[in-house]
C-alpha cells in the first residue's frame, strides 16, 4: 500500500490543434503514462509541472492526509512551477552550461539536507550523493565534464540525476527517460529505479510511447489516446490490443 | 585643456552609469521576459532618445522638472535647488538620455538564454531570482559590461541635453563636449584640437575594450 504523496489530475488544453482532456490519479509508488507519439504526453507532463498553463484544471497533491492544491482554474489558483515541488525531466533536458556535471547535479539540494551533515564533511556527502545518482543513472564519472561534452541522452540522464539528487518532491515527471539507451541498460536501470520512488516517497509518472517499455515497468498504465485517458490500470489489461499486436508482428517477420 | 571641464564629465559619466545601471538591469530583466503591448510602449518609450533629436528632450526636461509644475516644485523642495542648470540636473538628463544604450544589448542579451534552462532551474524550487542570478544574469555578462560600457561612454559624449538642461556652468555643469564648442567659437583652435582629440580616444578605447572582449566566433574570452 503506497503511503506516499498522490497527485489527482484534470485538466483541459488546447494546443496546436489538440484537444487534451485529461482526469487521472497518481496513486502508486510507479505509473506509466502510454500513448503513441505526438498524442500529447509531454504537455500533461508540462501542465502538471507548472510550466504550462491550461485551459481549464485542478491538480491537487495529497500527503499524509494533507491537500495541496496546485492549481484550480474555479479558485483562480495556479501555484508557479518553481514552488510546485514536482520535478520535470524533459526529453531535451537543458542542463546549465557554465557548471560541470557535479555542480548541476547538486544545484537543487536545499541547504537544509545539508544541516544533519557536519561542516567539515559536507563535501564528501556532497561527492558521495553526485556519484551515487549518476551511478543510478548510468552516468558515472561524469562529475567534472561539462554539459557541451554529453551526448543527448547523457544530458537527460544527468538532468534526471539532478531530480533525483534534489528529493523530497511531490512527484517525479519522466518524458521517455530511456528512449537513449540500448536495451540491456535500459533494463538495469529501470529496476534500480524502481525502487527509488518507495525510499523517497515520491510517486514516478513515466511517460512512454514504448509497449515493450511499459510490460517490463510491470506498473499500472494510464492509456491516453486522442487527447484523453481512454483507460488505467494492468498492463496486460489495458494494453491487450497492442499486446497482441506486436505478437501477430513479430510471427509474421 | 580645461582640466574642470574633464574632470566633471568623468564624474557624470560614472555617477550616470552607476544609476542607470541599476534601473536599466531590471527593465531589461522585464523587457526580456515576455511580449506583449505593455512591453513594446515601454520599449519603445526607452528608444525615443536614439531617434529624438538630444534637445527635444533637454527641452523637455528643462520645462517638466524646472518651478512650474508640480514635479518640478517636488524636487526643489527634496533637493533644494531646482534641477535645471545643476549637477543632478545633468545626471537626470544624461539617465534618460542614454537609457536605450543601457537597456537594448541586456533586453537581447538576456533574452538570447536558452528559457529551457530556467524551466531546469524551476524544477528544482529555484525562484525568478535565484534563476536571474545564478543563470542569466552569468549567461549575459557580456551584453550587460557591453550595456555599462556603453552608457558611459555615451553620456561623455551628449552635448544637447547638456546645453539645453545645464546651460553651461564652469565646474557645475560644463562638460567636455560643451567646452569643445566654446573653445571654437572662441577660435581657440589648439586648445579645441585636444579636447577634441580626448573624447575621440575614450570613445576609441571603449569600443577597442568591447570588441577585444570576444574572440572571431563573437565567444567571450574573459
Amino acid at each position: 500500500m503506497w503511503t506516499g504523496p498522490r497527485l489527482d489530475v484534470s485538466f483541459r488544453h488546447r494546443i496546436g490543434g489538440l484537444d487534451l482532456e485529461i482526469e487521472f490519479s497518481l496513486t502508486r509508488p510507479w505509473t506509466v503514462l502510454f500513448a503513441p507519439s505526438g498524442a500529447g504526453k509531454s504537455t500533461v507532463l508540462r501542465v502538471i509541472a507548472g510550466l504550462e498553463r491550461p485551459q481549464w484544471g485542478r491538480i491537487v497533491s495529497r500527503v499524509e492526509g494533507k491537500t495541496e492544491v496546485l492549481m484550480d482554474s474555479d479558485a483562480r489558483v495556479f501555484v508557479p512551477a518553481w514552488r510546485r515541488q514536482v520535478r520535470l525531466v524533459a526529453q531535451q533536458a537543458a542542463l546549465l552550461p557554465h557548471w560541470n556535471v557535479a555542480r548541476n547535479v547538486l544545484y537543487g539540494i536545499k541547504p537544509l539536507d545539508m544541516m544533519i551533515v557536519k561542516p567539515s564533511d559536507s563535501a564528501g556527502f556532497k561527492m558521495r550523493l553526485v556519484r551515487e545518482v549518476l551511478a543510478l543513472c548510468r552516468v558515472p564519472e561524469l562529475e567534472a565534464k561539462m554539459p557541451s561534452e554529453l551526448s543527448g541522452g547523457e544530458r537527460q540522464r544527468v538532468a534526471l540525476a539532478q531530480c533525483l539528487a534534489a528529493q523530497d518532491g511531490r512527484a517525479l515527471l519522466l518524458d521517455e527517460p530511456f528512449s537513449a539507451l540500448d536495451a540491456g541498460l535500459r533494463d538495469e536501470m529501470m529496476t534500480d529505479l524502481k525502487a527509488w520512488p518507495i525510499e523517497n516517497k515520491t510517486p514516478v509518472l513515466h511517460v512512454t510511447h514504448d509497449v515493450g517499455e511499459v510490460f517490463r515497468s510491470g506498473a499500472e498504465v494510464i492509456r491516453m489516446e486522442g487527447g484523453r485517458v481512454v483507460a488505467q490500470g494492468e498492463a496486460s489489461v489495458v494494453l491487450a490490443d497492442e499486446r497482441e499486436r506486436l505478437l501477430r508482428q513479430l510471427e509474421t517477420r | 585643456m580645461d582640466w574642470e571641464a574633464v574632470g566633471l564629465t568623468a564624474r557624470l559619466a560614472a555617477v550616470t552609469t552607476v544609476l542607470l545601471m541599476l534601473l536599466a538591469i531590471p527593465l531589461a530583466r522585464w523587457l526580456a521576459s515576455g511580449g506583449g503591448w505593455p512591453r513594446a510602449m515601454v520599449q519603445a518609450l526607452v528608444g525615443l532618445p536614439l531617434v529624438l533629436p538630444p534637445t527635444v528632450l533637454g527641452f523637455y526636461l528643462l520645462v517638466d522638472l524646472g518651478p512650474l509644475t508640480p514635479v518640478g516644485r517636488g524636487l526643489i523642495w527634496v533637493l533644494g535647488h531646482p534641477l535645471a542648470f545643476s549637477f543632478s540636473g545633468l545626471v537626470v538628463g544624461s539617465m534618460l538620455y542614454s537609457l536605450p544604450f543601457a537597456v537594448q544589448p541586456m533586453v537581447a542579451g538576456f533574452a538570447s538564454v536558452d528559457r529551457r534552462l530556467g524551466e531546469t532551474a524551476s524544477m528544482l524550487g529555484k525562484s525568478p531570482e535565484r534563476i536571474f542570478r545564478d543563470i542569466t544574469y552569468p549567461l549575459a555578462r557580456r551584453s550587460v559590461l557591453t550595456a555599462a560600457v556603453l552608457a558611459f561612454t555615451h553620456t561623455v559624449g551628449e552635448f544637447g541635453v547638456v546645453l539645453m538642461l545645464g546651460g553651461n556652468i564652469p565646474g557645475a555643469t560644463r562638460t567636455m563636449s560643451i567646452a569643445l564648442y566654446d573653445q571654437v567659437q572662441d577660435g581657440r583652435y589648439s586648445e579645441a584640437n585636444r579636447t577634441a582629440l580626448v573624447l575621440l580616444l575614450v570613445a576609441f578605447a571603449a569600443l577597442a575594450l568591447l570588441y577585444g572582449r570576444q574572440d572571431r566566433k563573437g565567444r567571450e574570452l574573459v
